[in-house]
């Protein structure tokens, strides 16, 4: 069995799904830190899945995978002292408890 | 003389007053009961009575140098303000006339001032609770002031301001006691009285500004005769009232004043009222000075009276010497008594005045100044010393405690009667004055129809008289051509100094004779006056003593008689030998120019008496008839009288209540102004409050709906709708926002998936073509 476009893009989506349900279901904000991770390089996966079988002779897919990758470190670096502020803040790291966004 | 010196002196003797006023206003309670009285005497009279002294001489002298007639047309005048076109005027005016009234205005006033302290010290000085000395003396400065000022004033205008103000202090002073209901009502009523011929004033006024276009006095008199010989101005117009000319009105309003003031016939009725205030001012307000304005208007403005006009003085000033003449017979109360007299003289003065005794009448006003100050002051004394008895029938036999009162007050008598030797100079103030103006009313009476026979009798007759070759003067002076044309005329005698000579003088042509019954009744009249004063004298100080009481009480102080004594002095001497030929010069000299200068009393009153010598007895005999009368039913007491009081009841009931005139007034005016008010009040409750309620019930109505339906359920429902539905809007969008995180991404998530599975159903249902293509391009 070779291995094909399909194969990364069913490989793609359960990551995706597996972050968006991690995003879901956790309270801890370093989880769902964890989830966006998994679906950005669901992403990616795509991106580079799709350059490398449907445009082989550009590279537009492989960049901005780089690109994706590039902003997931900063977007990581970011929400790691989001979630530092809103520890000393709250004592705590329960998205739930951080409501006041509520309107 | 340097120029312009008398003005000075004059102004000097008006102002002083008018410090003094403003002192004592300043300074008065603090200098205390004699010392504010006396500071009223020196400043407020004494100063001017010093100005009026030395401009006297120096007028004298001026006569006498033949520059008089230069100093008046020189005197001292500036402009106020320009009113429209028309300069209203201030000046002195400097004349004979001027100097005379001055002079006695200042010289009683004075001898007054000084009678006050006297008076005050005996008088309660308390009103409503207040001591109030000072403030006698500061009203009667400002009395001073003001009736200098009106004498002194050359303009109309100024004339009226100071006639106003006198008018003023006459109320003022008349109610001094306010606190007492009594000279309340009698201030009131004097106001209000003279408000009526103010008005009459004010439209003379008004007349003189808007068709002689000049206020000024001298200036409008030769306006006045300019347009009555070319019929421009004032005589252009055709207007008519009562048949009277414009140019007649003109003169009846200026006049109208002086019978308010001087309170002739219809307006008579303040003058006896006015007698509950103070006896100083009574004296001074109400018998020398202030009523005699009146009269010093008239002969000012002499010179604007048409012959209509004239004749409307002499029918008011008959009406009221006689029937104010027959009440004074009648009075019981001393003051009273001297106060009809007054009204009886002073119609005299204005009858004098009407019948063209230009200088007779104001003859008549000095000598009656004097001696009738000189009465009211005796009566004050007699007053004072009874303790406020004024009732003569309580009276009697005071001559043995008040003799000098007693000796004064019968000068005064004889004085007013016109007691003299008929056919000689010998004789009283009155028998001048007085019988001069009855010679005059008689030649225009019987001699006048036909003027020409009239002026050659009498130069004929009276041929030793000085007085005759002035009329030759007069009346050569005058313009032949006019004289040829209309014989009852004026002559004018001022061609040296008026530019305007030519006709000024002989203005009217047809000058009508006076009636002849008002020459009766003012012949009536002269038998009345001696009878009616001997009455009062016998009855105060002759005879038995009729109330033990007032005659133990019976005194009299220095402080009071003094005063009685100077001015009886006056009275005998100062007043033929100073004032006549004062006047007299003020006559001749052309200040009073006038239409009936030709039958003059200066020029003829020796002539006509000696024409006719049944006048000459007539008139100067009638004091004797008078008082024997008096004295034959009054000298054993009142019996006499009582009897005849009884005899003539109706006639004595109407006499004792004045012809009822109050009375009518009250009926027609304080009556009628009151149903005017009811009517209008009844008009105003039912009609026009009806209609403005209804227009105010409906609009509260209007409003009712405007506000409670239109606004809160309209305008504010749609207001209070939208905000409330954005607010519920709001509440709606906001369920979504719950702040929890996985919340936004499950709603991400499932929109997302909806969108995704909307597509994928529109183009798999689009066309298969495009799936394939598709599905081919993602299976390569």
């Amino acid at each position: 069995m070779t291995i094909g476009l399909t194969h990364y893009l069913i490989v793609a989506a359960i990551m995706f799904v597996a972050g968006l349900f991690t995003m879901m279901t956790k309270r801890n904000a370093i989880g769902i830190l964890i989830g966006v991770e998994l679906v950005l390089n669901a992403a990616t996966v795509n991106l580079v899945a799709f350059d490398r079988y449907m445009g082989p002779d550009r590279l537009d897919g492989q960049i901005t995978a780089i690109f994706v990758i590039v902003l997931a470190a900063a977007e990581a670096a970011l929400a790691v002292g989001i979630c530092i502020n809103v520890y000393k803040n709250l004592s705590t790291v329960d998205v739930d408890r951080a409501n006041s966004l509520r309107g | 003389m340097a120029e312009h010196t008398l003005e000075i002196a004059l102004a000097a003797g008006v102002l002083s007053p008018l410090i003094s006023f403003w002192a004592l206003v300043l300074f008065g309670p603090k200098l205390g009961k004699p010392v504010a009285g006396w500071f009223g005497v020196v400043f407020g009279m004494g100063v001017p009575l010093a100005c009026a002294t030395y401009v006297l001489f120096g007028w004298m002298d001026a006569m006498n140098a033949g520059e008089s007639a230069a100093l008046t047309a020189n005197a001292w005048r500036g402009t106020w303000a320009v009113l429209g076109d028309v300069p209203i005027t201030i000046g002195v005016k400097l004349d004979s006339l001027t100097v005379a009234m001055f002079f006695m205005v200042t010289f009683i006033a004075f001898w007054i001032f000084f009678f006050s302290v006297g008076y005050m010290s005996g008088h309660s000085d308390e009103v409503a609770g207040q001591r109030k000395y000072w403030l006698f003396f500061a009203y009667l400065s400002l009395f001073a002031f003001s009736m200098l000022g009106l004498v002194v004033s050359s303009s109309l205008v100024f004339l009226f301001i100071f006639w106003e103000l006198v008018g003023l202090c006459s109320y003022l002073l008349i109610g001094f006691y306010f606190d007492k209901p009594v000279p309340q009502y009698a201030q009131m009523k004097a106001f209000i009285t003279n408000r009526v011929g103010d008005f009459g004033f004010l439209i003379g006024l008004m007349l003189v500004y808007f068709h002689l276009g000049t206020v000024d006095l001298d200036e409008a008199a030769t306006v006045f005769a300019q347009q009555a010989a070319s019929g421009t101005g004032i005589f252009a117009s055709h207007f008519t009232m009562f048949g009277w000319s414009l140019a007649t009105i003109m003169g009846v309003g200026l006049f109208c004043g002086a019978m308010g003031k001087s309170a002739q016939f219809p307006l008579h009725v303040w003058l006896p009222d006015a007698m509950a205030g103070p006896t100083p001012v009574s004296a001074l307000i109400h018998a020398a000075t202030m009523v005699a304005a009146g009269v010093y208007l008239v002969a000012r403005v002499f010179r604007l009276m048409t012959p209509d006009a004239l004749m409307f003085v002499s029918l008011i000033g008959c009406l009221t010497l006689t029937l104010m003449a027959l009440v004074a017979v009648v009075q019981t109360d001393i003051k009273k008594c001297l106060a009809y007299s007054t009204l009886s003289q002073l119609g005299y003065m204005i009858f004098g005045l009407g019948s063209g005794a230009w200088v007779a009448a104001l003859f008549h006003l000095i000598t009656h100044a004097f001696f009738k100050a000189m009465m009211f002051l005796g009566s004050g004394q007699v007053i004072e010393g009874c303790h406020h008895e004024q009732d003569m029938r309580k009276m009697g036999g005071l001559w043995k405690k008040m003799p000098v009162t007693c000796i004064t007050f019968l000068v005064g008598v004889l004085a007013i009667a016109g007691t003299g030797i008929p056919g000689t100079k010998i004789g009283l103030g009155g028998f001048f004055s007085k019988d001069e103006i009855l010679a005059v009313s008689y030649a225009r009476a019987f001699e006048w129809e036909d003027p020409e026979r009239f002026e050659e009798e009498h130069h004929g007759d009276g041929g030793g008289h000085a007085e005759v070759e002035l009329t030759k003067r007069v009346l050569l002076a005058s313009d032949p051509v006019q004289h040829d044309n209309d014989h009852a005329e004026t002559a004018h005698s001022d061609h040296g100094t008026d530019s305007h000579a030519a006709g000024v003088g002989r203005i009217f042509a047809n000058t009508p004779a006076l009636p002849k019954w008002m020459f009766y009744l003012a012949l009536f009249t002269a038998y009345i006056t001696p009878f009616y004063m001997m009455r009062a004298w016998w009855l105060t100080f002759m005879g038995k003593p009729r109330d033990d009481h007032v005659y133990e009480h019976a005194h009299e102080s220095p402080m009071m008689y003094i005063p009685l004594a100077v001015l009886a002095v006056g009275t005998v001497f100062a007043s033929y030998f100073l004032f006549r030929p004062l006047i007299a010069d003020a006559a001749t000299a052309g200040s009073a120019a006038s239409l009936v200068m030709a039958i003059d009393g200066t020029v003829h009153t020796p002539a006509i008496m000696a024409a006719h010598h049944f006048l000459m007895y007539g008139v100067g005999g009638a004091f004797l008839v008078g008082f024997l009368l008096a004295i034959a039913i009054y000298r054993n007491g009142l019996a006499v009288g009582d009897k005849l009081k009884r005899a003539l009841a109706p006639l004595h009931t109407l006499l004792e209540n004045k012809y009822y005139i109050d009375e009518l007034y009250d009926i027609v005016f304080v009556k009628g102004f009151l149903l005017i008010a009811k009517i209008a009040r009844f008009v105003d409750t039912w009609i026009v409050d009806l209609i403005v309620n209804l227009f105010a019930a409906a609009a509260e109505r209007f409003a009712a709906f405007c506000g409670l339906i239109l606004d809160k359920h309209g305008v504010d429902g749609v207001v209070n709708g939208v905000a409330k539905s954005s607010r519920d809007f709001g509440h709606i969008v906001r369920l979504p926002q719950t702040g929890q995180i996985r919340h936004y991404i499950l709603a991400a998530t499932g929109v997302a998936t909806i969108v995704f599975l909307c597509v994928l159903w529109a183009s798999s249902g689009a066309n298969d073509v495009a799936m394939a293509a598709t599905t081919a391009s993602l299976g390569r």
